[in-house]
């Protein structure tokens, strides 16, 4: 276990690395981009004074490597400035919003480990049968569509049509929820209040599917292929020799040296929901971070632009951590060369 | 009586061009802890009939058997599938070429080995599942079971894996083992010792043994008879000593004269094709 913490203690130091230089270039592009925040904050109708007065207020007129200074001593602080559109600290804007659009990706990222790697196996098992065939064409219609054409498509079927699922938002307007995590559905099992957990829970179902599709169909797709080599191998000769029971040998002895390179994939396949909740939480109307993030970009919130990128990055390099442990103890061989065991 | 009996076994696949026929009736039979070998090139059939045997390749699709394949008095072709499954680890058992890659890499050998021993005892206890298994490597010569049995296959050596597949493929006692060109991925003297080893627990166990190989000198060494088998054809069958005394067949004196020689003398000239190998069955008399 020691090696396994060493290895995550030492990608922990190299991403810090990984998100200074992040934080360097999202701080230029967004300085870079033409407009001007001060300008746009306060609108058309303010005077040219009244924006110079802004622009030192917010540092602009200072040299971009100064700027860069104060940033980062504010970071140091755990400061990451105002937002002009909130007029709040970007902290506490991100504290709102961040946990909503967790919910949404977790629930999105068990649903694509949850439905993908069983399909997978199921079709690797049934190769060439009617449910391979199945599964392949699912799946390949989950990978090419993006996930905002399967918001739009699921939210018309099932919202608008059969009227199965509430269309939008978080939850239904007449729960007063306490927040304490901010987790809608954890926040209503604390308040023990059921009608509104349903409620919230049904809010969830649409985007969080309509995000996990496209990972859905990669990791089936992933693993059927990962299985159909497994299978040629000798050791699942052997265990068919042996009589073991084909399921069995599909679910573990196949399975678990399939899932190593595969585990990779997905891991990067989860950390894109990220990337692609932003359009999914744009169709929902999901009071998330990826929906906070369009509107400050487009008001050319310097200090809000930061903030988000920087924390999507960092959940982004988590993510890829939490992968490479896994990768690492699912592994014996590798788990066993970081102890210095020679076989 | 015989604890394995084949009758004019023919294996053919059907493709989408026709059907191709692989085995064109192959005969033998195994009585009860009898060595019997199984000779012949590679492509010659002699891994297809092991798995034909077990009721690996009925399980694929496009292939057609006909013939008999009659073991412990049952016909294992006309088997229900079930019952057919039963057989396999339990009284049929196989070991492999190549025993690292035989083993799964990602589990340790204590869960496999239990996994075997289930076959037999399904309700066996974790604790008591190790214990078995620890005996059974000790009569593989493996003295220091424990680390073996928590170790992954590749952190142990060829000839110590070789050694837990032959534990595990004895391990419930079976009537017949199948033994698929054993130990030919490893080095000489290894595969040597682990013949021996074999040897000695078939014996000690009565079990029957169907070795399949190209190894004329193991062959020798390890069968009290031997099949010769050419292009999906039994061609020549008796007591191995008597085949190896006097090679009757065009093919098995081919196959003699490949062996290139400690002694040097070059490597021997085969043809690849020759209308004597053709020739129909020759079969020596009860041994001597």
């Amino acid at each position: 276990m020691i090696p396994v913490l060493r290895l995550a203690a030492k990608r922990i130091g190299t991403s810090l690395l990984v998100l200074f230089g992040v934080s360097v270039l999202i701080f230029c592009i967004a300085r870079v981009i033409p407009g001007d925040p001060a300008r746009v904050a306060l609108g058309p109708n303010a005077t040219a004074e009244q924006v110079a007065n802004l622009r030192a207020q917010l540092r602009l007129d200072e040299p971009l490597v100064a700027q860069y200074g104060h940033f980062l001593a504010d970071l140091a602080r755990g400061d990451l400035g105002r937002s002009l559109y909130t007029n709040r600290p970007v902290t506490t804007d991100i504290a709102e919003f961040l946990p909503a659009t967790l919910e949404l990706i977790l629930v999105a990222g068990i649903m694509m480990i949850a439905f993908g790697l069983p399909l997978g196996i199921l079709a690797a098992r049934f190769r060439g049968r009617w449910p391979d065939h199945l599964i392949r064409v699912l799946s390949l219609l989950g990978v090419s569509a993006p996930s905002f054409v399967w918001a739009v498509g699921l939210m018309l079927v099932f919202s608008y049509y059969l009227g199965w699922f509430p269309i939008a938002g978080r939850i239904a307007s007449q729960f007063e929820i306490g927040r304490v995590t901010g987790f809608l559905l954890i926040d209503t099992l604390l308040a023990g209040n059921g009608a509104a957990f349903r409620s919230a829970a049904a809010h969830l179902v649409l985007p969080a599917f309509a995000l996990a599709l496209s990972g859905i169909g990669q990791a089936a797709r992933l693993t059927r292929a990962n299985m159909i080599e497994t299978y040629e191998t000798p050791y699942i000769e052997m265990a068919r020799a042996y009589g073991f029971p084909e399921r069995r040998v599909a679910n573990r002895y196949a399975f678990r040296p399939s899932l190593i390179p595969s585990l990779t994939i997905i891991g990067l396949d989860l950390a894109a929901l990220l990337g692609n909740a932003f359009l999914v939480e744009a169709v929902f109307g999901w009071p998330g971070l990826s929906r906070y993030g369009v509107q400050v970009i487009l008001r050319k919130d310097l200090n809000a632009i930061v903030g988000t990128v920087l924390i999507i990055s960092a959940m982004f390099i988590l993510v890829n951590i939490i992968v490479d442990v896994l990768t690492v103890l699912l592994n014996p061989r590798i788990r066993h060369a970081q102890r210095g065991a020679t076989p | 009586m015989n604890t394995l009996e084949i009758r004019d076994l023919r294996l053919s696949f059907r493709l989408p061009v026709g059907t191709v026929e692989v085995l064109h009736g192959i005969s033998l039979r195994i009585a009860r802890g009898e060595r019997v070998a199984l000779v012949g090139e590679s492509g010659s059939g002699k891994s297809v009939t092991a798995r034909i045997i077990l009721g690996l390749l009925q399980e694929q699709r496009g292939v057609r058997l006909a013939g008999d394949i009659v073991f412990q008095g049952r016909n294992l072709l006309r088997l229900p599938p079930r019952e057919r499954r039963a057989v396999r680890g339990t009284r049929i058992s196989m070991i492999f070429q190549d025993p690292t890659s035989s083993l799964n890499p990602v589990f340790r050998i204590a869960p496999q080995f239990r996994e075997v021993l289930a076959r037999a005892t399904p309700d066996l206890s974790e604790k008591a599942a190790r214990a078995r298994a620890a005996e059974l490597l000790d009569e593989v010569a493996i003295p220091d079971a424990a680390r073996v049995l928590d170790s992954y296959p590749f952190q142990l050596s060829g000839g110590m894996n070789q050694r837990i597949m032959i534990a595990m493929a004895l391990a419930n006692r079976p009537a017949l083992l199948l033994a698929d060109e054993p130990g030919t991925a490893l080095d000489v003297t290894i595969q040597a010792q682990t013949l021996d080893l074999m040897r000695k627990l078939v014996v000690d166990h009565g079990t029957s043994v169907l070795f399949i190989s190209h190894n004329l000198g193991v062959v020798r060494e390890f069968a009290d008879r031997t099949y010769v088998i050419y292009r999906g054809r039994i061609v020549e069958a008796g007591p191995t000593e008597a085949i190896f005394h006097d090679p009757r067949h065009a093919y098995t004196r081919a196959l003699m004269a490949a062996q290139p020689r400690i002694t040097g003398g070059g490597l021997p000239d085969i043809p690849e094709r020759s209308d004597d190998f053709l020739a129909p069955l020759i079969e020596h008399e009860a041994a001597p």
